[in-house]
């Protein structure tokens, strides 16, 4: 499994699309950081009247456009800190899962549509390994871009000169580490699409309709009729939306132990549809 | 001598009842192939007979529904095999964006290579080793059968499974690789080969195996095929219904065959003067006579309609 897993680490920095989608993470991130400058600061609001950004206000009876601040200072962000901030940038409305699943069905799929997968399985026959490896490329590819995208957004605070105040160490690496083995869980399941279908663009939809929740949201409305509902409490995407910022109890171990869960069943069943299929 | 030698070695690959279904349909029933290591294996067959799926079942690509399959006297599972089996099957399966030599290395990884020295003697060996940074998805078909074979080189593998490598090359290319072949079978390397070229196969294989509707149909050494292939008497008349009844009672050792409702082929006539000379005292009109060599691809034809010249009746 390793021999492969060099091979996709080699293949994994030399393909464009992880650079793209790291790219598309940081401009988002930029973003979203030099807006909430341009509102929430009174050197923003001149640079945004310089250059011609009129700002939309709502009021009761309508919406009116205006040069002038629709808030005081600081307003904005209030209770916000660095963790709140780099969760409402990508990881709660599920764009993030959405970037890290286009690479990965990409990247998994790539092998399918050269037919590079019949030089890997011909050496290797145990089909487990092929797929371990994958998962296992997944999760540094997660990795990477967790820790760069939340490195990104430190350096962006300190440029935009601390639009919020810092955590605690301890609930970075909480919240990190959630959310990366819920959206190595995602990965898994953008895998188990590829292995049965070998497709790119079905690859491609699945992350975009189950990373950003769509079929989840879907399905709660119309389990609800029935008061149904309460599964989607052990989905990856209420479970990623909703996740603790801090440990402060058992409770929030929840999300774990339901990435986990999803993580392994769907390596299983990869495994299962992947030694059945011929190449 | 050639023989026993050939008795001494042992087999490369060995299937037992090996069937392949795909929805209740088989593409390959209950196959026995047997090829001796050192060989090399031409493996013919029409489209859609089997070929491939054999080939992919050789390599570990596709499972079989039933059957077993020994490389080197052991179980496919054994991952030593794995090793000593290199193979390009349909096209060569390559990463378009990559370079020649980063695909190379990339097999290399994945094979535990840590030797990346294998790379530079794989491609220069097939010629791929002056592409430089130019990407496989600009490369001609050619070029990427010839890495495809330079990749299935990796590892130095006793056994080459090569489906259709000769497709897209051009004559020099193609010269070229049946020169590398010859020269690692030299060296001892085994070889299945499937081609639809039959006339360049004829110039390697040294065993045939024949393969109509997933059935083997034959399997045989090169001088059994030249035997089979031996010379044969070719005649045109304008009556076939009175020419055959009048040769096989005048000549009883003499098998005939019908061929295209058109002529009568003789296997073991030495003269045909005699002949000729019976069918025009008797009323026959000759278009054409003379002696004629079976070739591979008119043998494998014949083989096909469901003929099998040493066994033709009279």
């Amino acid at each position: 499994m390793f021999n492969i897993l060099r091979m996709d680490l080699y293949r994994l920095i030399r393909s464009k699309s992880v650079y793209i989608c790291l790219a598309f993470l940081m401009i988002m991130s930029f973003l979203c950081f030099w807006l909430i400058w341009m509102l929430d600061t009174p050197e923003g609001r001149t640079m945004a009247a310089k250059i011609g950004i009129s700002l939309i206000e709502l009021e009761n009876d309508g919406f009116s456009v205006t040069a002038a601040a629709p808030a005081a200072e600081g307003e904005i962000l209030q209770g916000y800190d660095i963790l709140a901030m780099f969760r409402e940038i990508g990881m709660d409305g599920g764009a993030y899962t959405c970037i890290l699943g286009i690479v990965v069905s990409i990247f998994v799929c790539h092998d399918y549509n050269c037919g590079f997968i019949k030089n890997i399985l011909s050496q290797h026959r145990k089909r487990w390994k092929y797929i371990g490896s994958k998962l296992i490329t997944a999760g540094i590819l997660n990795l990477f871009y967790l820790a760069l995208s939340f490195g990104f957004c430190l350096l962006l605070n300190a440029v935009f000169g601390g639009l919020v105040p810092m955590v605690d160490v301890g609930s970075i690496l909480f919240y990190l580490g959630l959310s990366w083995l819920l959206t190595t869980a995602f990965a898994a399941l953008f895998i188990l699409i590829i292995t049965l279908s070998r497709s790119t663009s079905a690859g491609i939809l699945s992350s975009i309709l189950l990373g950003s929740g769509i079929v989840v949201t879907v399905l709660i409305t119309l389990t609800k009729y029935w008061g149904l509902e309460k599964w989607a409490d052990y989905t990856l995407y209420i479970n990623q939306t909703y996740a603790p910022s801090c440990y402060s109890g058992i409770a929030d171990l929840k999300g774990f132990a339901v990435g986990a869960a999803f993580l392994l069943l769907y390596s299983a069943a990869s495994f299962i549809v992947l030694n059945r299929k011929d190449i | 001598m050639e023989h026993n030698r050939e008795q001494q070695k042992g087999l490369a690959v060995e299937t037992r009842a090996l069937t392949k279904t795909y929805k209740g349909r088989p593409a390959v029933n209950h196959l026995d192939m047997r090829v001796q290591e050192g060989a090399i294996y031409g493996f013919i067959g029409r489209n859609g007979a089997g070929k491939s799926t054999t080939l992919k079942m050789l390599c570990g690509l596709a499972r079989p529904t039933e059957g077993e399959i020994s490389l080197f006297g052991r179980k496919t599972s054994d991952p030593i095999c794995a090793r000593r089996v290199g193979c390009l099957i349909e096209s060569a399966g390559l990463y378009p964006n990559m370079t020649a030599r980063q695909n190379a290395v990339a097999k290399a990884k994945c094979m535990g290579l840590t030797d990346l020295s294998a790379v530079d003697r794989a491609l220069a060996a097939t010629g791929m080793d002056n592409t430089g940074n130019k990407k496989v998805k600009l490369f001609s078909m050619g070029m990427k059968q010839r890495l495809g074979i330079a990749l299935a080189l990796l590892g130095n593998p006793d056994l080459l499974i090569l489906d259709e490598p000769i497709n897209g090359l051009d004559p020099e290319g193609v010269r070229e690789i049946r020169q590398l072949l010859q020269k690692l079978n030299e060296a001892g390397k085994t070889f299945i080969i499937s081609s639809h070229i039959l006339g360049e196969l004829s110039k390697l294989a040294t065993h045939y195996g024949i393969i109509k509707e997933g059935n083997l149909v034959e399997q045989m050494d090169r001088d059994t095929l030249e035997s089979k292939c031996a010379d044969y008497y070719c005649i045109e008349v304008d009556n076939i219904k009175r020419a055959l009844p009048m040769i096989t009672e005048n000549m009883p050792e003499i098998q005939t065959e019908v061929y295209d409702n058109q002529s009568i082929r003789l296997f073991g006539l030495k003269e045909g003067s005699a002949l000729n000379r019976l069918l025009i005292e008797n009323g026959i009109q000759i278009y054409s006579s003379g002696f004629h060599h079976m070739d591979l691809e008119e043998y494998f034809l014949s083989r096909m309609e469901g003929n099998n010249p040493q066994t033709k009746g009279h």
